[in-house]
């Protein structure tokens, strides 16, 4: 029942405990995020006279969400919240990288990273569709082969079906290299 | 009287033709088919299925739309109560407790509920349409931009009131909407803004991308860390398909208030529709004996904002046909689908055009029997989509929303944004905040900045113009209105909620 700002009895005096990690952090982000915003739209012209310019409205509504992050951070310091929830990587990572896989290969991309110019070769919809998917359902704790192996192969059939015959959609079908 | 009895007469009379009902069945079946895929909503499907409607006459053309529409909604709302992943603004509030009374077994009542209450507020707005549609136009003509600003600023209040954590942080969440939406081209100088430089940001982040990412992307990677347990009530038993009588009775005044409501709003050019549901949902929250059974599987939670989404969608027409503005990306898809046809949507449609005009409102109730007829006997095989498996339903889903992204515009970089905007919800999640207020304030982002900008510059950078124009005045105090009240419980449901948490 502890109330006010006080920092706790337990703690060495000079350091404030942060009370909610889960608000302070997400208010400092917010904060960043405003920041990133009026960083970004520095270079837009501003008010000129009655009008609008380009920048005005982002710089406004960041500093309105700068000011929100704030409070919400602040509550966070102050009052009593709950901790911030462990993130999971697995899941996460597994569906990440099949959803980059079928950005990166259903039509093709080359990109530098560090100097390194990668190149991803054209796999079209089937191939894309079917590593995709059991790329991301290694994501799941429960995995198993066969079953997985059938519903991907169901699952790309199906795609091809309503997208490219029913739909009539552009798609590349096959690996094109 | 006798005009809107002849007028529908005349509509009915178009509508009925065989070519016709055939065109606005295999539209009704086909969205359904398509709107039902997880992940993609009505804007997606419309956009993909316009080009089939290409080859028929105008009016077959623009039924076989209107059938589409419905039912890319109605599969729309299905995707939210089953699996929780709203492929839209307008279902966001939908999964809310349609989502939960799957989780309780319920997903059959749910779903029909969601056919019954959208084809009651079909009727109503279609009579609705064919009496008030000339006189009601003289509302839409008072409003200029700082009533429009005021209006959307009071559905984005709505979004504030509606989602379940702190007040402050829902704002929070609204203001990074708003600033989102800011990223691309201005619309008046053309110049690129917080675009990074990146061509591909050029025209601004694509809605679907951001919805697809937060709720779909996000939503799947937080249930993957979950206990199998916890998924698994959502697929255990399903029984009774059909709503009990007590459903019936408990929804049906909901279902009339969410149709007053929507046909209200869906007059309103500039996101009526997706309002209307926020709007009849928060509504049926605050006038409810037991406003805490909302969000946990109320059936009128489903019922009002489902009646609500569907009356205002059709009163819509209102808007677009006789100023020409369309309220919401459907709409702006329709006006790209008749002008292909040689149709340039305005007042000047329903004097020359009256078959056509009427002949769509016609089809737009018969679109709505449609889906009632054949998707009610279907609701079994929606409701058995839940029988998979979640390890073999989650790849996918996430497999069609990478195609379905990607279809939209053939950009890859689409997917990456979305994945980008996955994590970020996840990020969200974890610090409890509520994504449905962002999504909204990100649709309602450039149209709020336009009629900002009007707005000011007509009043010589007055910002007390908002204040003194009365409809403007009004609006805004109702949404001050609406925060105060949301703000004062908020404090002491807290605590409650620390209390039980507590106590286990």
């Amino acid at each position: 029942m502890a109330e006010g700002a006080k920092p706790s009895p337990s703690g060495d005096g000079l350091r404030l405990r942060i009370k909610g990690p889960r608000d302070f952090y997400g208010g400092l982000v917010l904060i960043g995020l405003a920041g990133i915003a009026v960083w970004a739209s520095s270079d837009l012209p501003g008010l000129q006279g009655f009008s609008f310019g380009p920048g005005t409205a982002p710089r406004m509504f960041a500093g309105c969400l700068a000011a929100v992050g704030a409070l919400i951070a602040l509550t966070g310091l102050f009052v009593e919240g709950p901790k911030v929830e462990a993130f999971a990587i697995r899941g996460p990572a597994y569906v990440l990288v099949a959803i980059l896989f079928f950005a990166g290969t259903i039509r093709g991309v080359s990109f530098d990273v560090f100097g390194l110019t990668i190149v991803l070769p054209t796999l079209g919809l089937v191939a894309s569709t079917f590593i995709a998917f059991m790329i991301s359902i290694f994501g799941s704790s429960e995995f198993r082969w066969r079953e997985s192996l059938l519903a991907a192969v169901a699952m790309t059939l199906f795609c091809v079906l309503l997208f490219v015959y029913l739909l009539q959609l552009p798609f590349q079908l096959w690996p094109q290299f | 009287m006798s005009d809107l009895l002849a007028n529908l007469w005349l509509g009915f009379s178009v509508a009925a033709n065989p070519f016709n009902i055939g065109f606005c069945l295999v539209g009704a079946l086909v969205g359904t088919l398509v709107g039902v895929l997880p992940g993609i909503g009505t804007v997606a499907t419309v956009a993909m299925l316009l080009p089939i409607t290409f080859g028929l006459p105008p009016v077959g053309a623009l039924i076989m739309l209107a059938g589409i529409y419905y039912g890319a909604q109605y599969g729309g709302s299905t995707t939210s109560i089953l699996v929780n992943i709203p492929g839209e603004a307008t279902s966001v509030v939908t999964c809310l407790d349609g989502h939960q009374m799957a989780r309780q077994g319920r997903a059959g009542p749910a779903l029909s509920i969601a056919a019954i209450g959208s084809f009651f507020a079909g009727c109503v707005a279609t009579v609705l349409v064919a009496a008030l549609g000339a006189p009601l136009t003289t509302i839409a003509l008072l409003f200029g931009p700082a009533e429009y600003f005021s209006l959307m600023l009071l559905g984005l209040i709505f979004a504030v009131v509606l989602a379940k954590g702190s007040v402050v942080k829902s704002i929070a969440m609204v203001l990074a909407g708003l600033l989102l939406s800011m990223v691309g081209s201005d619309l008046e100088t053309g110049a690129g803004r917080m675009t990074f430089d990146y061509p591909e940001l050029a025209d601004g982040i694509g809605f679907t991308n951001v919805a697809m990412g937060v709720f779909g992307f996000a939503e799947i990677i937080r249930n993957l860390e979950m206990s199998q347990e916890s998924r698994d009530i959502v697929q255990s038993k399903i029984t009774g398909l059909m709503p009990t009588r007590q459903d019936l009775i408990d929804s049906s005044g909901a279902i009339a208030r969410g149709t007053v409501i929507g046909s209200l709003l869906g007059i309103l050019p500039g996101g009526g529709a997706v309002v209307s549901s926020f709007a009849a949902y928060t509504f049926e929250k605050r006038i409810s004996k037991h406003p805490e059974r909302f969000g946990r599987g109320a059936i009128q939670g489903v019922a009002a904002p489902e009646a609500a989404n569907n009356a205002a969608s059709q009163t819509s027409f209102i808007p677009l046909l006789t100023l020409g503005i369309p309220p919401n990306a459907v709409m702006a898809l329709m006006v790209g689908a008749m002008t292909i046809h040689g149709i340039v949507p305005g007042p000047q449609v329903m004097v020359k055009q009256p078959d056509l005009f009427w002949g769509m409102i016609a089809s737009m109730w018969i679109g709505n029997l449609m889906l009632v007829i054949i998707n009610l006997p279907l609701v079994g095989v929606w409701v058995s989509l839940l029988r998979v498996p979640y390890r073999l339903l989650f790849p996918s889903i996430i497999v069609f929303c990478c195609i379905g992204i990607y279809s939209i515009n053939n950009a890859p970089t689409d997917v990456v944004i979305a994945a980008v905007f996955g994590l970020f919800g996840y990020w969200l999640v974890k610090h409890d905040f509520e994504p449905a207020p962002l999504v909204l304030a990100f649709v309602l982002g450039p149209l709020m900045e336009e009629n900002l900008r009007r707005a000011m510059l007509i009043a010589r950078g007055d910002a007390s113009v908002f204040l003194t124009r009365p409809i403007s005045a009004g609006l805004i105090l109702i949404a001050l209105g609406m925060l105060a009240l949301a703000m004062l419980p908020m404090i002491k449901k807290r605590r409650d909620e620390v209390f039980v948490e507590s106590e286990n």
